[in-house]
């Protein structure tokens, strides 16, 4: 009778179960032949990378080795990285007929599992604090809405964790969450085979940079020029004997949505007010919330940091650069293990000698009329990126960090950065402001021709104005150094104003007009011009 | 014994719930923006007369104002969505006025000692009422566990969605519920593969679907529609925010039909087989595979108006290709993403750059730009500006571009921003107006070389 019951109960429970189309599951070999390419953060500006918010992106391709049974197979890729973007992952080599592919977000954690087992059976333990002993009953769990759980036993429905008593669920085992990032392709295969299969797919959580030391040599005429490539993996998944590139140049990227991810948490027993008599009254308390902060844990010193005293050094292995399309490929040519949470850096290149120029400047805005002003003139050394300079190759865009000799050793003079510079183009590396130049401005004399003023009417009682005016301006540059400067003062004028007058040679740079002059040592240098602009008015007549 | 009447109370509750796992047909409609149509069919049992029935495996997303029934031989009475969740503070919110038992537990001994109590209030702590005495609620630390009767019965674990209906006569009968829900989405990918030797790309698209709506949908006949239904948002707010104009990818519309299902004025992609789209899942389903579409490679760069620049810019790399049947990907293509990529020197494929793309018809030309080109750069720069009456200004603009590459490029130099009454007075090459507010050059700039274009607008507003 009994076993009559318990065959009927099974049938029973075997029927109401709802089986899709079962798919024998099979799990793709760990990956081998790895590479990552690494592209920067497309909106990131010149400048070191940031290993708290690494916003560039990586291809990884990878082969694994995939067992398939003849029929439908469900192979899972595991421990993809978990930055991955999962439409862009592209699966080659598999034979037979794809029929979908699946990235479950759904990943093992405390939350996830009681998240499935709301309305199953589980075991409540409770442990006598006292004796240790452990107390087994089953139950279900009503809920786990709003960070609380409610269960419920034989005795009625309870709370967890709001008894003060150790108190937890034991879960029957479940098959739907997994424990690292996976990715999974439904396939039909016609007959069992062995094969090779490629995965590749953009992830998230990379960024990598050009590092440039340049050293000035003692005259301040040449430079030495050094660069890092510097990159970096925030994601939890390391690629061991991998080939490695970065990829200079600023691709597009869509700043579309990401797709959902559940990156797992605590159970959070949230439990009823608990207030006691022994508590201040207040208006408002939050409930303390242990919330697993999602920061990437970097205690890694900065890799900046690393290069940075470092004079350049003739390092056995550097990148290699080819064209890829109109990108600049840089490749690590051995294979090297990026781990996770990992900054790294191998040798671009070692320029030595390259010539600079070393220019003071100051840019002067005119368009407010008037009042005196003084400007700090900023210190620039200019190049060119050309072969006869000693460089001529592409330089991607990166941080500087400028060294000068003092006492025989480099000290850091100035950090800037430098855009991505094509071979041929000029190369301007700003040293900051220097206090020893200065540069004041006087305005010497405004005068409006109101003789050839034009005046409309558009309105009664209101006339618009326009009217010549004149301006005359001295500029003086002070020279505290000890030695000669070559001094570029560059004007913005208000729209439609020109120089009409100056004592000093007037040229232009980028529609601008400049004055070239050299300011002796300890001495100063005066600039007088006039410009002529129109100037607009309302007047109102009574 | 036992375990035949286990058993029994089991299967019993199996049916208690009219509404649960029986036979069940899902099939699930996906529109491109954030929306979804679900069918539910499932067989019911109805009693006689009135009565409730839950269905609790609905999307946690689920837009109640949507929601129909409809079965034979029934007449619903009115539909309840419960959002009331239960939690440890609404169960205890709910037991206000009623009897808990509480278990006290001797911390030395583990001894339980069990009393009926009375919740009084639960403002900031619990207050009982144990006998003829008030008790605030482990005001001591000690532990004391509260066990209730019942669940309320509006407090769910996940938002559910009942019917009352009035049945006509008892038995099973087929309904089919259906929902409109947020959450679930798709969109396209392609994937190009771009031939530098043979100016031929391979494309491949996918369908992707994700699931956000809180719930998984088991062996569902799924349908993708390509377009999105207006949605009439009621918390819409207008506001001056204008998105900036984004470069137009779709060059030409197309004009040829293909042979896929429409739905009104949209395309369908039902997917072949019946499929389980599991919560916070991303689903891939391949739609299109070409190979050997010819493509154009080409350059250009936009200047907006009086743009002047301290250094060269880099000038876009633009990829173009058909979509035509002819020399074409002979398809129209639903919105998404189109990740373009090269095979580099050792041959592997490396990512060059994406774009978006909307939904194109078939026949259409496209012109995605991949990003910056390293190499080709235009230095724009405004040489003067000249009043020439109050409303009238003149201006010189030079272009300077330079290319570092080994071959001639033709870079495509576009001034946008001739608004008001402007023309080109002098030029140092021809220009093609492509509409009132813009003109372009073609500019052939040599390898490893430079060019140089001038030109003088006058504009009268």
């Amino acid at each position: 009778m009994r076993a009559a019951a318990l065959i009927l109960c099974l049938c029973l429970a075997a029927a109401s179960a709802v089986v899709p189309a079962a798919a024998t599951e099979v799990v793709a070999e760990p990956p081998s032949n790895l590479n990552v390419t690494v592209y920067r953060a497309p909106y990131r500006n010149s400048g070191s990378i940031s290993l708290d918010s690494l916003n560039g992106f990586a291809l990884i391709t990878e082969t694994r080795l995939v067992r398939l049974p003849a029929g439908v197979t469900r192979v899972r890729f595991e421990g993809v990285a978990d930055g991955i973007e999962p439409s862009s992952a592209i699966i080659t080599g598999l034979p037979g007929k794809v029929i979908e592919k699946n990235r479950d977000a759904r990943l093992l954690s405390p939350a996830a599992l009681v998240a499935s087992a709301v309305g199953k059976p589980v075991e409540l333990l409770r442990s006598n604090r006292k004796t240790g002993a452990l107390q087994r009953s089953s139950g279900t769990i009503l809920s786990d809405a709003g960070g609380g759980v409610v269960f419920k036993t034989e005795e009625g429905i309870e709370a967890l964790r709001c008894s003060g008593l150790p108190e937890t669920f034991s879960f029957e085992p479940l098959a739907d969450l997994s424990a690292r990032p996976t990715l999974s392709v439904e396939v039909q295969a016609p007959s069992a085979v062995t094969q090779e299969v490629t995965l590749s797919y953009l992830a998230r959580g990379f960024d990598w940079a050009a590092d440039y030391t340049a050293t000035l040599s003692q005259n301040g005429q040449h430079l030495d020029l050094g660069a890092w490539v510097t990159l970096a993996n925030s994601n939890g998944v390391g690629f061991p004997g991998a080939h490695v590139q970065v990829v200079a140049g600023k691709v597009n990227r869509e700043n579309g949505e990401v797709e959902p991810v559940d990156i797992g948490g605590p159970i959070l027993a949230q439990c009823w007010p608990r207030g006691s008599t022994s508590d201040q009254p207040m208006v408002l308390r939050r409930e303390s919330m242990d919330r697993i902060m999602f920061k990437k844990s970097l205690a890694a010193p900065a890799p900046a940091a690393m290069s940075l005293r470092e004079a350049v050094v003739a390092s056995a292995q550097k990148v290699q650069q080819e064209q890829l399309g109109d990108l600049k490929l840089y490749r690590v040519p051995e294979r090297t293990t990026l781990a996770s949470r990992q900054s790294k850096q191998v040798r671009l290149m070692d320029q030595s000698g390259v010539p600079v120029d070393a220019i003071y400047g100051a840019d002067l805005a005119t368009a407010y009329r008037g009042s005196e002003s003084t400007a700090t003139a900023h210190r620039l050394l200019r190049t060119k990126n050309t072969i006869a300079n000693h460089l001529g190759l592409p330089l991607p865009s990166g941080q500087v960090a400028v060294f000068d000799s003092y006492n025989g050793e480099q000290l850091l003079e100035h950090e800037s950065g430098l855009r991505d510079t094509a071979v041929d183009e000029d190369v301007e590396i700003d040293m900051g402001g220097s206090s020893d130049v200065q540069v004041s401005v006087t305005p010497e004399e405004i005068r409006v021709d109101s003789a050839q003023a034009t005046l409309l009417p558009p309105l009664p009682g209101v006339s618009l104005r326009s009217v010549k005016v004149d301006e005359v301006r001295r500029v003086e540059v002070s020279n505290a150094r000890a030695a000669a400067i070559e001094f570029e003062l560059r004007l913005s004028l208000p729209e439609g104003a020109r120089v009409v007058r100056a004592d000093h040679p007037l040229g232009a740079k980028n529609g601008r007009p400049i004055f070239r002059f050299k300011v002796p040592a300890n001495q100063t240098v005066a600039v007088r011009f006039q410009t002529q602009g129109i100037g607009d008015g309302i007047l109102r007549t009574p | 014994m036992r375990v035949r009447l286990l058993c029994i109370g089991w299967v019993a509750s199996l049916l208690v719930n009219p509404a649960g796992a029986a036979e069940r047909a899902l099939s699930v409609t996906i529109y491109n923006d954030n929306l979804a149509l679900v069918q539910d069919r499932r067989d019911i049992e109805v009693k006689d007369g009135r009565q409730r029935i839950e269905f609790a495996d609905v999307s946690a997303e689920i837009r109640p104002e949507t929601v129909s029934l409809s079965a034979a031989d029934i007449s619903i009475v009115e539909q309840n969505f419960d959002f009331d969740l239960l939690t440890p503070a609404k169960l205890m919110e709910k037991a206000v006025g009623q009897e808990v038992t509480i278990v006290r537990v001797n911390p030395a001994t583990g001894a339980e000692t069990r009393e009926q109590a009375q919740v009084l209030a639960t403002n900031g702590g619990v207050i009982l009422k144990i006998g003829q005495r008030i008790e605030v609620l482990r005001d001591d630390g000690l532990p004391v566990r509260v066990i209730f009767n019942k669940v309320p019965d509006n407090l769910r674990a996940r938002p559910t969605l009942s019917v009352s209906i009035v049945g006509t006569h008892a038995g099973t009968r087929r309904a089919t519920l259906s929902y409109l829900t947020p959450g679930l989405g798709w969109k396209a990918d392609y994937v190009a593969l771009y031939n530098e030797s043979d100016g031929k790309i391979d494309v491949q698209g996918w369908v992707t679907l994700t699931n956000s709506s809180g719930t998984t949908y088991d062996n569902a006949q799924t349908l993708l529609v390509a377009g999105s239904p207006s949605q009439v948002d009621g918390n819409f707010q207008p506001n001056n925010y204008r998105p900036p104009v984004r470069r137009q990818t779709l060059q030409q519309p197309g004009t040829e039909s293909g042979s896929r299902e429409r739905l009104g004025d949209y395309y369908l992609y039902p997917l072949a087989e019946r499929t389980t789209i599991a919560n916070l899942q991303t689903k891939q389903v391949s739609f299109l595979d070409v190979h050997g579409v010819p493509a154009e490679h080409g350059y250009e760069f936009r200047n907006h108006w009086l743009g002047t620049a301290e250094t060269p810019q880099s000038a876009q790399s633009i990829y173009s290709f058909s979509t035509s049947s002819h020399a074409g990907l002979a398809d129209q293509l639903p919105a998404g993403t189109l990740r373009f990529y090269m095979k580099d020197k050792r041959g592997d494929p490396q990512f060059i750059g994406e774009s978006r793309i909307d939904h194109t018809p078939m026949g259409s030309t496209l012109s995605l730009a991949t990003g910056d080109a390293f190499d080709v750069k235009v230095h724009a720069i405004v040489d003067k500006r000249t009043r020439l009456s109050t409303f009238d200004w003149q201006t010189e603009m030079r272009y300077e571009l330079t290319n570092a590459l080994p071959r001639t490029v033709v870079v495509k130099l576009r001034q946008d921003g001739l608004w008001g009454d402007s023309s080109v007075k002098a030029e140092s090459q021809k220009s093609t107006r492509l509409n009132a507010e813009a003109a372009e050059w073609s500019v052939p700039v040599p390898a490893n070389g430079k060019a140089t274009v001038t030109a003088t607008f006058e504009t009268r507003y």
